[in-house]
């Protein structure tokens, strides 16, 4: 059987995959697992603490649940820092860990020292690296089609923009299929096309942050009269760049580093996609909480702050936060 | 006839407003109104108005908590932020202002600019900014939650960061033996504290002070001498959610 490679984020996929690996996203797989929130009470019960984010736990349960996973790259820089404690609780547990870490000021020779520690680790060259990179980035193309539709024709939902776009992180482990369920959803959306316009315009909301831990964010946000038509982060996991040079596509992929070079391509998105508002996530107890700052000095829009604990619906407190942002748009 | 109904999080509120007068009003708590009251029908609320006993209406228009999870058989539902906007303008004939209020569960602040909602913050997670939090410690200190209202000056320093640690802060501080005049001033600072900062960001000089916790005066006092601003509580602040659903 091919061997797992678990990622705690998105990292160069394009080097596990040369070495005839495949890599699996432990926050898909947590988020889309029969009992996420069983998963962060395991967590709780082993010990990690109540205040801590429920995506970190939700891994760590899920992890050392996987038993076909025993190898995984954990990113110590560009992520969370709480991953440095997960990835030693699961060292404890037998797990190989192989960091990695997004230099902060965008380093480009640190950033390919990074890869080419992960190229060695791994068993593989650069020449195989480009060749899944030129396979990859036919795929992303797709995910870069079906955001266009999304914004552009309003033929596809911000939730199904945001899956589509998610799970470029690591491409659910097979590219052809995924490549396959892209295709299906391009093909959906041309057949759905808009029939005449509806008599409200949708609010044209923007989402950014990390994906969502709830369930029905986005389903709540259509159901009151928004549309989400850009996802930032996940838009940024399908690498929309047209580069040859692997290690420049991930220096232009904005999360890991400064909330500056986010805010760049936020600002362009915003007024490319037409936003009427922007819906800031973040998880409880995350220290892109104090960002929120910056964010709402420097983006032109208004700006609703969301915060998300555990898996499951929105609680009464953020649908109330959602009616009000949206009402005050619409007016 | 109208009726406005604010499904708070501690009382319900309905209130009769005939050609724009404010005509009678009840006060619910909560659990019982929805005991007693209600009951929930395929995802809509039914409620019993021949038992609540109210005059005939012609329009009855709620708001609440997550107005999705209340949605009212035969009535029209409007979103809690646009009640309280709404009834704050009314209110108060104004139509530049910050709004605060802080009400049984939660604290909103919103910036009102030529009578309409410009932006808004709310508490995050916490308790700790609301009438459920004075109702815990005015328990603790042995007053009534009315009582806090008159406790201004040397407000003992308490840390206003949590709800259910500040009730064994307070206790400690009780211990220690500062008058209780102090510890409930104290207690009202907390408040204050808490909501500082979304008022700083949502800046006007004229607040306009609602919800249950605005009949306390030495919180209005307080905010005022923090914030140097000009703060108006009007005639109904308790009701003012309900009363933006009825105009």
């Amino acid at each position: 059987m091919t061997k797992k490679i678990g990622l705690t984020t998105t990292v160069p996929v394009e080097i596990i995959y040369a070495a005839g690996m495949v890599p699996v996203d432990l926050n898909n797989i947590f988020i889309a697992g029969d009992a996420p929130g069983k998963a962060i009470d395991v967590a709780e019960q082993a010990g990690f603490p109540r205040n801590v984010c429920g995506w970190i736990k939700g891994l760590y349960t899920t992890l050392l649940e996987s038993n076909d996973i025993r190898d995984v790259v954990a990113v110590t820089q560009g992520d969370c820092s709480n991953t440095h404690a997960l990835m030693e609780t699961w060292q404890l547990a037998g797990v190989r860990v192989y960091p990695f870490a997004f230099p902060y000021d965008r380093d480009y020779d640190l950033l390919k020292l990074q890869m080419e520690k992960l190229i060695s680790a791994f068993g593989t060259d650069w020449e195989q690296v480009y060749q899944w990179k030129r396979r990859l980035d036919h795929v992303r193309k797709k995910a870069w089609q079906l955001d266009q539709m999304t914004w552009q024709m309003g033929t596809v939902t911000g939730e199904k923009n945001h899956l589509a776009l998610v799970g470029c992180s690591d491409f659910n482990g097979d590219p052809d299929e995924y490549e396959r369920y892209l295709d299906a959803l391009i093909d959906e959306a041309k057949g759905s096309a808009k029939e005449g316009s509806p008599k409200v315009e949708p609010v044209r909301i923007g989402y950014i942050g990390v994906p969502p831990i709830t369930t029905d964010l986005y389903a709540y946000i259509e159901s009151m009269g928004g549309q989400v038509v850009f996802n930032e982060v996940q838009r940024q996991f399908a690498m929309p760049f047209h580069v040859d040079d692997l290690v420049e596509q991930y220096r232009m992929y904005t999360y890991p580093y400064s909330i500056f070079e986010r805010l760049k391509d936020i600002e362009a998105e915003v007024q490319r996609r037409n936003i009427q508002g922007v819906i800031h996530y973040t998880q409880s107890f995350c220290f892109r909480q104090i960002e929120d700052i910056i964010i709402r000095k420097q983006l032109p829009v208004p700006v609703l702050t969301l915060e998300g604990d555990r898996p499951g619906p929105l609680d009464a407190r953020s649908r109330m936060r959602v009616d009000a942002f949206l009402d005050m748009l619409q007016a | 006839m109208n009726i406005g109904l604010d499904l708070g999080s501690r009382y319900v509120k309905a209130l009769f407003m005939q050609d724009g007068q404010v005509v009678d009003h009840r006060l619910y708590d909560t659990l019982k109104f929805y005991r007693e009251y209600g009951r929930k029908v395929n995802e809509e609320l039914l409620v019993d108005y021949e038992a609540l006993n109210w005059p005939e209406f012609d329009r009855l228009v709620s708001t609440g908590y997550g107005r999705n999870l209340v949605q009212l058989a035969g009535g029209q539902v409007i979103p809690e932020l646009r009640a309280h906007s709404r009834g704050a303008v009314h209110q108060t004939g104004l139509s530049d202002f910050t709004l605060l209020d802080l009400g049984g569960q939660d604290s909103k602040v919103i910036k009102i600019q030529k009578g309409r909602m410009v932006d808004f913050r709310t508490n995050d997670k916490c308790a700790a900014s609301s009438g459920r939090y004075l109702e815990n410690m005015a328990e603790v200190l042995g007053l009534k939650v009315q009582d806090l209202g008159h406790c201004l000056e040397n407000p003992v320093e308490l840390s206003s960061t949590c709800a259910v640690f500040g009730e064994s802060e307070l206790i400690g501080k009780i211990i220690e033996g500062h008058p209780i005049e102090d510890l409930a001033a104290g207690v009202n600072r907390t408040i204050v504290k808490r909501v500082e900062p979304m008022l700083r960001e949502l800046y006007s000089p004229t607040i306009v002070f609602t919800g249950g916790v605005a009949q306390n005066k030495a919180i209005g006092q307080m905010i005022r001498d923090i914030l140097q601003v000009e703060v108006i509580v009007p005639a109904n602040p308790q009701l003012n959610g309900a009363i933006g659903c009825c105009v």
